[in-house]
């Protein structure tokens, strides 16, 4: 048994004889490094190392959870929740936790990651690269990632897990405002491609020298990995039970209801060999391949034990964090890992068969007026390449698709058979696997 | 309580070998407390007690920043030794510089009336429940009601190696509420912040009991009563919270040093704004931004930032010109500045990077009704719902939340969804009067990477912006 599966089995130990019913600890050591560039330079390079045990504990429904971050305390820490639990006001919502003989299947990690010794390297290569097709200032951030855990809890979960994985983010510039952006992400080192991002990012950048400004009205759009991952952020957040509960869900009552094109199939699969896969979800649960959209149709929302009770189901094992981090909420399901199902078409053939729309490498700051009917906007960024007649034929700046998230998936008409790991900072997140679609008729605003 | 000695003796760990231009050790311990009620019933409750620590090395090749949850002299040794071998990682070809700053060695701390920590969980949950009955005896039909409450204590403590010691204790309190109201087959949201630094007091200062009943039937009425804008040219009067958000979207991160000079360049992106433009033409007369974390009270406050730099007022737009950046050292010196100290990070765990903290508009001489009066067609957007911007700062959108038609100086019934999307020059450049009362609204600033939620404010008065395009 490993320290932190010990670790987390002495802490449910101790919070049942403390009085607890429900318990769930997961132990958790992280190391984390992480090179930063910008102007074709490290400007730091950091590293986080963090070993804490995240402990849930419910008396009836008096339910609380906490971070312990002091390994010298953690005894002390755990009573003390015990105590605030009994004290607790009852979270009537509370549904419990997921119970059963559980098996897992953790993953064989690539120790090749951990034992990566001058990251900086890798950098170099993809910042050569990305010059060499003509980018003149190229940034991005490489992450190195190991994590182990162990849980157990009241209702049955008892495991371990372990990841390591390697994250490559560049972005390159030509002009001030020419860019391209291209990622390489993967669990085994040897399939990191710092060459070929680097490449990737600076032939793009290069295609979007000089661009014209964009116009405004309906085109057509073919969109990347990386910008269907900036999508699928809040696309598959809105999945979650809890989003839609509280009313910030365009999937409220669409289950069995079309939400998307008959080409479009979206599942949640965090066991598959990527970033982030992993054995259990934040209940101890096994994880599991989820179709949550097929064929266009909503088949299931994301669930925990709670939603689904509230939602007379079953969970999908998609519990999330129980301690809130940045811009999330505690305790409620969300993705792990989205990945829309490719399609029969090369990414040429969809150029060759657009008479009139746009390429587009990337987006942020995707925005909702109304996430139950959603309404929302989001800014192209990195290479806008211009497609008329089947070929590009130049680039365009300052838009902004202005439309309807459900009409968006709905316009889908060409997935194509490449799809591609995507993570990228806060934007393209969690870790999704993507193909490049496109989407019909999208709405396209600017600046008057 | 945090041990200084640990920081000393992982200074001297570090030692003093010359090639090492800067060593910073912060310690850190954070006590915060949770609560979640949805439609009434608790919706989640949750605690944390969290210390760490973290070294920051400074060499000519580079930065290198170690940090861990564990506080003692063993992990501070191991931790400078990590930090030493990430900075000499960076295999940098110019040379890292720091701006030369006076050290200070100085405490400062925000005190409570009513002390956070005693304010029980029960208290805590009487208190959103009473709100929650508030919006629902208002009648409106609100369909999703979330309300969270944290509120934490950050003590720190920090150390440089050029003499620094500052003790540090930050008290600070945030409500978030989202509200979706329906009427007639149609939905709109408010998802609203109110935060601060200071005790329980500042709670009752924000008079939620009067403020969310008043949103959520203020969102009945747009749906009720709104009509669609006819696209066209119009004056423009912004409320507080747009004033404010254009002043952070549009001014303040375009003037992080960071930015103009590309470190978030694959992240949040550049600027449209570059070293050399500083006197130059940004908008009009009135068109003055401050970032001040010095306000009393405010979210954002904080007296020294995360490299012992004393804060100040930053005046980043003034009177219509580019005036200063947001600096930390390392811009600071290749600007040949002094830092303004804008060195903020979440938490121990992150690196320090260039924030703002209080971003407001000036005030002006007008009354608000003056403003409105002048305008003969026309509209007030009080406040906003989507909004966003590119990430050179320089195209951005709001679309209203709450807005009026303004007819011949009165407001004439609302407008519903009225969408300015606008250059930033084109914003400032068309403001013609600005209004003497300044209100503030806390909020959470993105940035870095991994991303730092940061706690700021955002506002100002009244603006009125002549002749704008109105979707």
């Amino acid at each position: 048994m490993s320290d932190l599966k010990e670790l987390a089995v002495h802490l449910v130990e101790l919070a049942r004889s403390e009085g607890a019913k429900d318990v769930v600890a997961q132990a958790v050591q992280s190391d984390t490094q992480q090179v930063r560039f910008s102007n074709s330079q490290i400007d730091a390079v950091n590293g986080w190392s963090e070993r804490h045990a995240i402990l849930f504990v419910a008396v009836g429904k008096h339910a609380i959870a906490s971070d312990l971050r002091s390994p010298d305390n953690y005894d002390e820490l755990a009573k003390r929740l015990v105590v605030q639990a009994k004290k607790a006001p009852e979270n009537e919502g509370y549904g419990g936790i997921a119970s059963g003989r559980f098996k897992y299947k953790p993953a064989r990690i690539d120790r090749a990651i951990i034992g990566l010794k001058d990251p900086s390297k890798l950098v170099h290569e993809a910042i050569s690269a990305a010059e060499s097709e003509g980018a003149n200032n190229v940034g991005g951030t490489l992450f190195v990632r190991h994590q182990r855990s162990g849980i157990a809890s009241s209702a049955g979960a008892l495991a371990t897990d372990e990841s390591a994985s390697v994250d490559l983010s560049v972005r390159a510039f030509s002009q001030p405002e020419a860019s391209g952006h291209a990622l390489s992400c993967s669990p085994r080192l040897s399939r990191l491609r710092p060459k070929e991002t680097g490449a990737k990012a600076g032939r793009l950048a290069a295609m979007a020298k000089n661009p014209a400004q964009g116009d405004q009205g309906k085109s057509d759009f073919i969109l990347e990995p990386l910008f269907i991952g900036g999508l699928i952020n809040s696309t598959s957040n809105m999945m979650s039970a809890f989003q839609v509960d509280i009313g910030m869900s365009m999937y409220a009552k669409k289950i069995g209801k079309r939400v998307a094109s008959e080409e479009v199939t979206i599942l949640d699969d965090p066991v598959s060999d990527s970033t982030s896969r992993r054995a259990f979800d934040h209940e101890g649960a096994p994880c599991r391949r989820n179709v949550v959209v097929k064929d266009g149709i909503l088949n299931t929302y994301l669930h925990n034990t709670s939603t689904a009770k509230r939602f007379k189901t079953k969970t999908t094992a998609n519990a999330g964090p129980l301690i809130p981090t940045a811009f999330t909420t505690a305790g409620q399901p969300l993705p792990f890992h989205p990945v829309v199902v490719p399609g029969d078409w090369k990414v040429d053939e969809m150029i060759a068969d657009t008479k009139r729309g746009l390429y587009a490498n990337n987006t942020w700051y995707t925005r909702y007026q109304n996430y139950s009917t959603g309404e929302f906007s989001t800014i192209p960024r990195d290479a806008i390449l211009r497609i008329e007649n089947g070929e590009i034929v130049g680039a365009v700046k300052n838009i902004r698709v202005s439309d309807n998230m459900m009409n968006l998936w709905k316009s889908a008409d060409a997935i194509s058979k490449s799809s591609e790991e995507i993570f990228w900072w806060d934007e393209a997140a969690p870790p999704s696997t993507l193909p490049t679609a496109r989407f019909r008729g999208l709405n396209v605003t600017r600046s008057s | 309580m945090l041990d200084e000695d640990v920081a000393e003796a992982t200074l001297r760990a570090i030692g003093s070998k010359a090639t090492v231009l800067l060593a910073e050790v912060r310690l850190e311990e954070r006590n915060m407390r949770g609560l979640a009620v949805k439609s009434s019933q608790v919706s989640g409750l949750n605690s944390l007690e969290d210390s760490g620590m973290n070294v920051r090395v400074v060499l000519p090749t580079g930065i290198g920043f170690a940090s861990s949850n564990r506080v003692s002299r063993v992990e501070g040794a191991r931790l400078a030794k990590q930090a030493l071998r990430l900075a000499k990682g960076g295999k940098r070809k110019s040379p890292v510089t720091m701006s030369s700053e006076q050290p200070v060695r100085t405490t400062w701390a925000v005190s409570q009336k009513r002390s956070l920590i005693d304010v029980t969980t029960e208290d805590k949950l009487a208190f959103l429940r009473e709100l929650d009955s508030l919006v629902v005896k208002t009648g409106v039909k609100v369909q999703g009601r979330y309300y969270e409450l944290k509120d934490y204590e950050i003590g720190g403590f920090f150390a440089n190696s050029e003499g620094s010691r500052i003790r540090s204790f930050l008290p600070r309190v945030v409500i978030e509420a989202s509200n979706i109201v329906s009427s007639k087959g149609e939905v709109a949201k408010s998802i609203r912040e109110w935060g601060a630094s200071g005790g329980w007091e500042k709670v009752d200062e924000w008079d939620l009991g009067r403020v969310l009943p008043a949103e959520v039937r203020m969102l009945k009425n747009q749906i009720e009563h709104g009509k669609v804008l006819k696209p066209g040219v119009y004056d423009l009067v912004c409320g507080s919270e747009v004033t404010g958000i254009a002043a952070h979207e549009s001014c303040g991160h375009p003037m992080e040093a960071d930015r103009i000079l590309g470190r978030e360049m694959s992240q949040a992106g550049r600027s449209f704004v570059s070293p050399d433009m500083i006197g130059k033409k940004i908008g009009s007369k009135y068109a003055t931004v401050i970032d001040d974390p010095t306000v009393p009270g405010s979210y954002g406050y904080y007296l020294y930032d995360q490299e012992g730099v004393k804060a100040r007022p930053r005046h980043l737009y003034k009177d219509g010109l580019i005036n200063e950046f947001l600096q930390n050292r390392e811009t600071a010196s290749r600007m040949n500045l002094k830092s303004n100290g804008s060195s903020r990070s979440e938490y121990y765990l992150r690196e320090p990077i260039a924030r703002m903290a209080n971003t407001f508009v000036a005030p002006g001489d007008f009354q608000e009704d003056e403003l409105i009066g002048s305008v003969k067609d026309g509209v007030l957007m009080r406040s906003f719902t989507e909004w966003n911007i590119d990430d050179k700062r320089y195209n951005q959108k709001y679309v209203s939340r709450e807005a009026y038609f303004v007819k011949d100086g009165e407001l004439a019934g609302p407008a519903k969804k009225c969408t300015l999307e606008i250059t930033t020059p084109g914003f400032w450049g068309a403001i013609d009067a600005v209004s003497k009362k300044v209100e503030l609204n806390a909020g959470e600033c993105g940035k870095g990477d991994p991303m730092q939620g940061m706690a700021v404010c955002t506002g100002g008065p009244m603006l009125r912006l002549r002749s704008v395009t109105l979707k």
